[in-house]
């Protein structure tokens, strides 16, 4: 298998956020490029022309298909597609320190609805901040990663959902060029292309077979990642009409915590867990390393 | 992924004209697709959309400017919360546009950008082999189930009606 490259790294990793988005917008001038602009008009509106596609499954049971899904995979195609000559490298690097910027549109109307139900919020209180625990569970994955035959690279794996605050903790606490930080980076690349899209059914398929309450769906699509809370929201928003107000107030105030309250959790609690669980489950069920071809690695 | 940065970038006004041109086109397309998808009037979404792109706009400069160490988003985050709380007087005129916005909207228009985005990672997903999709499938899997299973005990023991 070939491993993930990085390159090397002398610069702090705390602002990934800011450093992306001031590199792309302040040095260029994306606006120009209206092609990128009008190519996503354009897919936009073919998106909600189609509107929402319901596929039942059985009786109760129904796939929701949305919006959002035809507009982020169309722009997955038209950038990989060949023919297409005005979507590439570029406009790509645009678009990313664009949706820097645009996260924050999508926070600022979350943070509307969660003003407008304060006191909702402040009554659901104990459950918004102990679901953060629950992202917990990822740790659980830790055995299975053993067995298909990582190592150390494991621990940067299974400790949170490795979304950038998840990797820029990892890398601090391992170095930039640690297996601990080979694995949370595959994670973080992967999280990328399919993690929206897969967010999207998961939720669809949690709605229709998880009989929970409707605010604990809201609250765990503050996965941490705000295009995977924006896509956990939909279908969630289309599942309990007439809720739409408090979901987005839970889901973007769960998203909040998930970074101010969340990274914390990560750094004092899921990464020492992690490294307990791997001293004693390696030993037992560890495999031989598909990662140290070059026996370069511990 | 990360890049080698210089630390030379400063906020100039040149930097905030190209936030602010970024965030009327952006508010635009979204308007566009609230009036395709929803009907709201596209006056209406826009003077919504100007809303909040301002609180954003804020958010981003406050930190760059400010010598805290905090995100952007918290900032954000705080802004838009204060500002729609039930006795502020802002809190009416800023529901009646923002309101106009639907979520969704927002999303489909931002999840455009993230698409063609990622596709600049395509290449490093190839590489990556099976094994690491299937982790990530079930990181991200048991982070949305670990907290939802999580809310609704909590939820249920502390007797929220569904």
């Amino acid at each position: 298998m070939e491993w993930i490259f990085i390159p090397n790294k002398d610069g702090p990793v705390e602002h990934i956020y800011r450093e992306k988005t001031d590199k792309r917008i302040l040095k260029k001038n994306p606006w120009r490029d209206y092609r990128l602009h009008v190519t996503v008009l354009i897919l936009v509106v073919i998106a909600e022309l189609i509107g929402t596609i319901k596929i039942p499954l059985t009786k109760d049971v129904a796939i929701t298909i949305m919006p959002l899904i035809y507009t982020i995979i169309l722009g997955l195609v038209f950038y990989l597609a060949k023919p297409i000559t005005w979507i590439q490298r570029k406009q790509a690097r645009i678009a990313e320190g664009a949706m820097m910027l645009f996260i924050g549109v999508l926070i600022a109307k979350l943070a509307v609805s969660s003003g407008q139900s304060i006191s909702l919020i402040f009554e659901m209180g104990p459950a918004l901040i102990l679901q953060e625990l629950g992202h917990l569970a990822t740790i659980l994955v830790l055995p299975i990663a053993l067995l298909l035959g990582f190592k150390k690279e494991s621990i940067g794996m299974t400790n949170s959902i490795g979304r950038e605050p998840n990797v820029a903790v990892v890398v601090d606490k391992y170095g930039f060029n640690s297996p601990e930080s080979r694995g949370v980076f595959a994670i973080f690349i992967i999280g990328t292309v399919i993690g929206t899209i897969f967010i999207s059914f998961l939720v669809t398929f949690s709605l229709s077979f998880l009989p929970l309450h409707p605010y604990a769906f809201a609250m765990a699509s503050g996965v941490g990642s705000a295009s995977m809370n924006a896509a956990a929201i939909g279908p969630t928003l289309a599942a309990f009409p007439g809720l739409e107000t408090q979901i987005e107030a839970f889901a973007g105030f769960s998203n909040l915590l998930s970074f101010c309250v969340g990274i914390y959790i990560v750094i004092f609690v899921a990464i020492p867990l992690t490294e307990k669980m791997y001293n004693w489950l390696e030993p037992k069920i560890g495999r031989e390393s598909i990662t140290n071809k070059k026996g370069d690695d511990e | 992924m990360v890049e080698i940065i210089d630390g030379s970038e400063n906020v100039s006004v040149h930097g905030i004209f190209n936030w602010i041109l970024l965030l009327a086109i952006f508010s635009i397309i979204t308007a566009i697709g609230n009036y395709i998808g929803y009907q709201h009037p596209m006056a209406d979404s826009l003077i919504g959309m100007a809303i909040l792109s301002i609180i954003t706009l804020v958010g981003v400069w406050m930190e760059r400017e400010l010598p805290f160490n905090i995100s952007s988003i918290i900032y954000i985050s705080v802004i838009g919360i204060v500002l729609a709380f039930p006795t502020m007087p802002t809190s009416a005129p800023l529901l009646h546009y923002v309101s106009q916005v639907e979520l969704l909207s927002i999303v489909t228009v931002f999840l455009a950008y993230v698409g063609i985005g990622m596709g600049k990672s395509w290449d490093e997903f190839k590489a990556l082999g099976w094994r690491a999709i299937i982790i990530t499938i079930l990181v991200i899997a048991s982070t949305y189930l670990g907290s939802a299973v999580v809310a609704h005990i909590i939820l249920t023991l502390t007797g929220v009606p569904a």
